[in-house]
């Protein structure tokens, strides 16, 4: 008989204080309670994020120019999820696109609704589903639908 | 452009007996313990005449801090140099160059690089939420919500789930088939069969086999997911003036470098998310490793490759960005069998990441593969043409980090 010893213990995960008031993202939440999104663009190379970061991760200079980004885009690459981290399987197949809207250069994570996981594609048209209420949180980009 | 200092050479190569699901009977010193016996039963050496040690191996996987600590006298490095790397799933190439440059340097005559991982005593999803936590962090500061059901939060399951978003851009941008994937998972398990140090063997595995397990995240299948392994492996340098003296067959390192990018996924908050098929810092490695190493053209000059591939498709998609074939090309080399030991591009003879991944033996059992080919010591998995030059790549981080090391015949002309 294998003799297995457990210890259990708890993380606390209100001890972790992450800085993420940053100014880009900041910027993106502000902004979001109008359904607008709002990035940042490099001076240098014209490169344009959303949430815009502090400093541009091609010229490695500090950047602070607001560029509005559409809420429409395209699907550049997609998973679709059948088991939890764990492994169990998922109820319902999850459709995680990863998006370039347009006129922004960085892309950004989601989940898509309104569309049958084999007619999901690479170049797929897709837009950003808004909430209803908007409350200037990410969470007010609620999933992408077929464009 | 640095030139090589001094010429270093692999000169010996140890391993735990075998690398498997559970190693009950020793402890995690213990098992480092049997790497670094048949380290040096194979060279010859005695403790005494190891100068440094590097030691590599993943931070949080196992729920212990200070392991380089707590193996030193299992290592026989009581009052020696230690040095700990901890790069993901690069940790082993990264302790086998920073062994390298201690040599090169001439701090040491001779360095052994200690690496090992006992996924057992631990859990690596909990360890890979450790590295997320950051992002996790922020993300439910920001109002995100985790699960992934709503909002933009959408984190697939574990590290597989990720990768998933890699595989299938790969896919889209290569023009290869989720059956080009079950193709090489099943050539690796095939490998695998015939190194005694593999984790999972499977002799008879088709692509049609592996065609028949559970989708995980598509495109990516059970089939092209790497076990988590309990094992050690250790890798003894030399200058040229001590491996003339102590060994027969060197292998040598012509070539060095690393590269890390942006995290490529899930970082959603800093907004660094790129195609995480792009694999930038593979093309830079592999490029700077190749201008060391005074190779012009991978594709002609490299014998023999060893790819870093937790995931099955990495093997395609690294074969390309590291130069040994045109972008959309892997595939096709695939099903033209020149991918397999008896072809014109052998690669992971040795079962790869895909078969075996104790995560911190995994990037140095590339580069250790990538000798025993070279010095004609692969055994059953030896290739079948011969292997002057060889190149081992290293892959992981937060998914945006890369290490290459070429390996020569011949030392390098300073
Ligand atoms: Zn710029």
């Amino acid at each position: 008989m294998e003799e297995t010893k457990v210890v259990t213990g708890a993380w606390e995960l209100s001890t972790f204080k992450f800085n993420v008031e940053g100014r880009g993202l900041q910027l993106m939440l502000k902004h979001m309670k109008d359904r607008k999104l709002m990035g940042i663009k490099c001076h240098q190379c014209g490169t344009v994020y959303l949430p815009g970061p502090f400093y541009c991760r091609k010229c490695h200079i500090k950047i602070d120019e607001p560029a509005e980004v559409s809420d429409h885009g395209q699907v550049m690459t997609f998973t679709i999820g059948y088991a939890d981290v764990r492994g169990n399987p998922l109820d319902e197949p999850r459709i995680a696109p990863i998006v370039k809207l347009d006129g922004c250069d960085s892309w950004i994570m989601g989940v898509m609704q309104g569309c049958a996981p084999e007619d999901v594609h690479v170049g797929m048209r897709v837009k950003v589903q808004w909430a209803e209420e908007t409350t200037g949180s990410l969470q007010d980009m609620q999933y992408f639908v077929p464009e | 452009m640095v030139e090589l200092m001094r010429n270093v050479g692999i000169i010996g190569i140890g391993y735990t007996p075998v690398f498997v699901s559970k190693r009950k009977d020793v402890s995690i010193a213990e098992m480092i313990s049997e790497a670094v016996d048949a380290g040096l039963k194979n060279t010859g050496l005695k403790p005494e005449d190891i100068d440094a040690y590097v030691f590599g191996n993943m931070a949080t996987f196992e729920g212990v801090n200070l392991p380089h600590l707590w193996a030193a006298e299992h290592m026989r490095a009581v009052g020696k140099p230690i040095m700990r790397f901890a790069t993901g799933g690069t940790i082993g190439m990264a302790a086998f160059h920073g062994a390298y440059y201690h040599v090169a340097s001439g701090m040491a005559d001779i360095a052994m690089a200690v690496t090992y991982e006992k996924h057992s005593e631990g859990d690596a999803q909990v360890g890979l939420m450790g590295i997320i936590t950051p992002e996790v962090m922020a993300m439910l500061a920001s109002g995100i919500d985790v699960t992934g059901q709503s909002g933009m939060g959408a984190i697939g399951g574990g590290s597989a789930g990720g990768i998933s978003f890699q595989a299938s851009s790969y896919l889209h941008r290569s023009g290869a088939g989720i059956e080009h994937i079950d193709a090489i998972a099943a050539m690796e398990r095939r490998n695998a069969a015939k190194n005694p140090y593999a984790h999972l063997k499977d002799p008879e595995a088709t692509a049609e086999k592996i065609a028949q397990t559970p989708m995980v995240s598509w495109p990516i299948r059970f089939g092209h997911i790497c076990p988590t392994t309990d094992g050690a492996t250790v890798c003894i340098v030399a200058s040229e003036e001590k491996a003339a003296k102590i060994a027969d067959k060197v292998a040598w390192v012509l070539g060095v470098a690393n590269c890390a990018s942006d995290a490529t996924t899930a970082n959603l908050i800093e907004s660094q998310i790129t195609d995480p098929a792009e694999q930038l810092p593979a093309i830079i490695a592999s490029k700077k490793a190749c201008e060391r190493a005074g190779i012009e053209d991978p594709k002609k000059e490299i014998d023999y490759v060893e790819i870093y591939n937790g995931f099955a498709h990495q093997t395609l998609m690294y074969l390309e960005k590291i130069g040994m074939c045109e972008v959309g090309e892997a595939h096709k080399l695939l099903e033209a069998g020149e991918l397999e030991m008896s072809g014109r591009c052998p690669v992971n003879a040795s079962g790869g990441v895909v078969s075996t991944n104790s995560i911190g033996t995994s990037a140095l059992n590339r580069v250790t593969e990538c000798a025993l080919q070279i010095m004609g010591q692969a055994g059953e998995h030896q290739v079948e043409k011969e292997v002057h030059k060889a190149m081992a790549h290293g892959w992981g981080g937060l998914m945006q980090y890369c290490t290459i090391t070429i390996l020569g015949d011949k030392p390098k002309k300073l």
